[in-house]
């Protein structure tokens, strides 16, 4: 059975849509140091839909702004290029998971409000443990779940036979695995490989259900595990497979997660999470 | 009337309602009814104990169970309620995988509710609890009639 949807799934992967071209430009433009913020505010402006996505996300309650952030370029200069570029990655993202993901029983919208839900709740976990290290927790969590968009329809056809080999005490990643052969932590790495992303985020998602098993422990990849663990058990974006994943302990222990940080994450993730969202 | 319930909220019904609430994970989701009355409530809570953030809880009682609870009851008895006619039924509370117990938030959301109900001799009637699943509630406040899917099932509680 494992192989009967193996090579569609890699065709799949192949032909997935690319990032906007926009952004890859921008993106380009928010590395080189000489670029200035007036050069980046033309470019991004003739995407009137973007300007306003990020502008939304930059007045949020998430990043507290006294005054209105009315332009990119003011966002430029009062945020840093990096929180601009992961806002504009978001908005991009937006419009690409905002849609049904049959398989995983995801409605319109859900699984965009997942990831930007794990996404702050990674952030939350980096300031709660206090770690000062400046890793790209946000776009990692952000695009965890990107696997998912391609995979959702063989995981729809299989439904059964997953959930059956998840009955036998493994996760829903595992069963995706036995049953379709590949995982959506394996395609999502896969479509940020032709989408050529850093090394450490393409790790993250890879194996963001066992770290473990990756070869480059990271903390971001820590981080990223236990914050989509605990956003599905707040129930932001768990979908068909519920809560069917399991908590790597050894994680826990390298950040060093203790029960009072665990829930103090949580109560104060919801109100960031909600500010966030682009209607 | 419709209204949906998000994580860390509570909304009161009267007869003709209906109050839903989408994806319990560990968070509770409590029904309470009186069946004389025609008012019921949901509270979809997040977390078991307010102590963690008292701010949080200050703002938002609705977050924990330790809070969230008793306002639910303290607002169905001054809008008329009374204690001996309550059909109190309970949701959710789900865990992860494995024996992780710090990521029991569902079965600590659960002993916190029994330890408030039992110290107010109140009874759950029935309750849909615990598991690997995300479910979704729905209460019709004119029947008291709730119904909890998962994952394409769908029970009356």
């Amino acid at each position: 059975m494992k192989n009967k949807h193996l090579h569609k799934i890699f065709a799949n992967v192949k032909s997935f849509p690319s990032i906007p071209f926009v952004a890859s430009k921008i993106f380009g433009m928010l590395d080189d140091e000489d670029v200035s913020a007036e050069e980046i505010e033309k470019e991004v402006k003739y995407d009137a839909g973007l300007t306003a996505n990020i502008l939304k996300m930059a007045n949020s309650a998430y990043f507290g702004f006294p005054a209105k952030v009315g332009s990119l370029k003011q966002a430029v200069v009062l945020m840093g290029a990096n929180r601009v570029k992961q806002l504009l990655l978001a908005s991009c993202m937006n419009a690409i998971m905002d849609k049904e993901i049959e398989g995983y029983d995801l409605p319109s919208g859900e699984l965009w409000r997942h990831s930007i839900a794990v996404s702050v709740t990674a952030e939350e976990m980096v300031k709660e443990l206090k770690f000062n290290d400046s890793e790209d927790v946000f776009t990692a969590a952000l695009l965890h779940d990107i696997g998912k968009l391609a995979l959702g329809r063989f995981v729809k056809d299989e439904i059964k036979e997953i959930e059956e080999e998840s009955l036998k005490s493994k996760s829903f990643v595992e069963a995706e695995r036995v049953v379709l052969g590949t995982d959506h932590a394996e395609v999502g790495a896969l479509i940020l490989k032709e989408w050529a992303f850093p090394d450490d985020i393409i790790n993250t998602v890879r194996w963001h259900h066992a770290p473990d098993e990756s070869e480059n422990s990271s903390r971001m990849l820590d981080i990223v595990h236990v914050a989509n663990v605990l956003c599905l058990m707040i129930g932001i974006g768990s979908g068909r497979e519920g809560l069917r994943y399991e908590v790597t302990q050894s994680a826990l222990e390298r950040l060093g997660l203790k029960l009072g940080h665990l829930e103090s994450i949580a109560s104060r993730t919801l109100h960031s999470i909600e500010s966030l969202f682009i209607e | 009337m419709e209204y949906v319930v998000s994580v860390g909220d509570m909304k009161l019904g009267k007869e003709g309602d209906l109050i839903i609430t989408h994806a319990l994970g560990s968070c509770l989701g409590l029904m309470v009814y009186d069946p004389v009355a025609k008012i019921g409530g949901l509270l979809h809570a997040m977390l078991p104990i307010s102590r963690i953030n008292m701010e949080k809880a200050r703002e938002n009682p609705y977050m924990f169970v330790d809070t969230g609870v008793p306002l639910l009851f303290k607002l169905l008895y001054e809008m008329g309620c009374q204690k001996k006619r309550m059909i109190i039924k309970a949701a959710g509370c789900g865990n992860p995988m494995g024996n992780n117990e710090m990521f029991k938030i569902g079965n600590r959301n659960y002993t916190v509710l029994k330890k408030l109900l039992s110290k107010n001799s109140l009874l759950i009637e029935s309750e849909n609890i615990g598991g690997t699943i995300s479910r979704s509630v729905n209460f019709n406040i004119l029947t008291g009639s709730i119904i909890i899917r998962s994952a394409g099932t769908e029970i009356e509680l």
